[in-house]
């Protein structure tokens, strides 16, 4: 297999969603574009190109109120199943496993292997930093981006009372209109749905050879399997 | 944490103050003008919705009447997107960005409690 296909075989996962995420966005601009022109027009405003639209504060918080929700799901998800199990699901560790287990376990410090990372074999601030760098990210790209849905919501919003001759509001105001809060819940609602959904059905639903799923004869009971 | 989020809303509110203001001058001059200038004046710095529902009851520079007197002093300026709102010292105006420049979308407005304001000028 020539190098350039095995590194297509080697990040097929990375690449493909990187592609249907580009898709989506490129989609999404296209169909926001029509609906705020459909707005436009019937307050008596001007229609806008789609190279105009995609700088608009409304394209923006429609992007950025979904990726907030998407890191919050991904950093509770990954905080809580140290602690939380579900017997059962292949998305759960096994039932007496909980906790953060031991450097043994987790190949830290004395216990690290020759190809650990390099931050793995440090006691100090590198290795507690290290060993909980994904949920520390996840929960820095949430908690940045439900700041930028806040400040682009801000701005399209206040676009919105003016074209709706009402005055506009303060940042701070904004925080707790419904506007803010209605893009939010709605979107924390579908991501919550969708992990709970995951850890019960994949206790009794199989699909062959997906590492999110139980081997197919894996027992109900059995947790923490994959493949 | 708070340091750096505190510094990323100051960026953030600059940001889109900074943006506001590359269009506040050219807002408040339309405004000026349209509260200071004669019925003709008036009508060709209103949105095209706005002139043609003005035009519903006659021409337009019967309907939209005369620039009350010493009416032309700013007092506060919102621009968001393509919406601004000015307070004159004789007037409240809505105004719109069309094709590149601003118009004047609603005019005579008076505020109405939680409602949209009342405006004697206005568009659909």
């Amino acid at each position: 297999m020539s190098g350039a296909r095995r590194a297509l075989r080697d990040n097929g996962i990375g690449l493909v969603f990187g592609g249907l995420f580009l898709l989506a966005l490129a989609g999404q601009a296209v169909a926001g574009q029509a609906q705020y022109n459909d707005q436009q027009v019937a307050a008596g405003a001007e229609p806008v190109s789609l190279l105009q639209f995609v700088t608009t504060s409304t394209f923006a918080v429609d992007v950025v109120e979904n990726w907030q929700s998407e890191y919050l799901q991904f950093f509770l998800y990954i905080f809580f199943t140290v602690w939380l199990v579900q017997r059962g699901s292949p998305e759960s560790k096994p039932v007496d496993e909980a906790g953060t287990e031991t450097d043994e376990e987790q190949e830290v410090g004395e216990h690290a292997e020759a190809d650990s990372p390099a931050w793995a074999r440090h006691r100090g601030w590198r290795g507690v930093l290290f060993s909980r760098s994904l949920g520390i990210v996840m929960g820095a790209v949430f908690a940045l981006s439900w700041f930028a849905q806040s400040v682009a919501g801000w701005a399209a919003y206040n676009a919105e009372q003016l074209g709706n001759r009402q005055d506009p509001v303060t940042w701070v105001a904004y925080l707790g209109e419904p506007d803010f809060w209605n893009r939010t819940l709605q979107n924390w609602q579908s991501e919550m749905l969708a992990v709970g959904c995951m850890a019960v059905f994949g206790i009794y639903l199989r699909q062959r050879g997906s590492p999110e799923s139980k081997p197919v004869g894996a027992a109900h009971g059995d947790t923490g399997e994959t493949g | 944490m708070n340091v750096a989020r505190a510094f990323a809303l100051g960026a953030a509110v600059a940001m889109l103050a900074g943006c506001a203001a590359t269009h506040r001058p050219d807002v408040e001059r339309v405004a000026t003008a349209f509260a200071t200038g004669d019925p003709g004046a008036r009508c060709a710095l209103l949105a095209p919705a706005t002139r043609a529902a003005v035009e519903r009851a006659g021409p337009c520079t019967a309907a939209i009447g005369t620039a009350p007197p010493d009416g032309g002093r700013v007092s506060e300026t919102s621009v968001w997107g393509d919406n601004a709102q000015v307070r004159l010292s004789g007037d409240t105006l809505f105004l719109t960005r069309i094709g590149g420049g601003w118009k004047v979308a609603a005019a005579g407005c008076t505020p109405n409690g939680d409602l949209p304001y009342s405006c004697r000028v206005e568009g659909p």
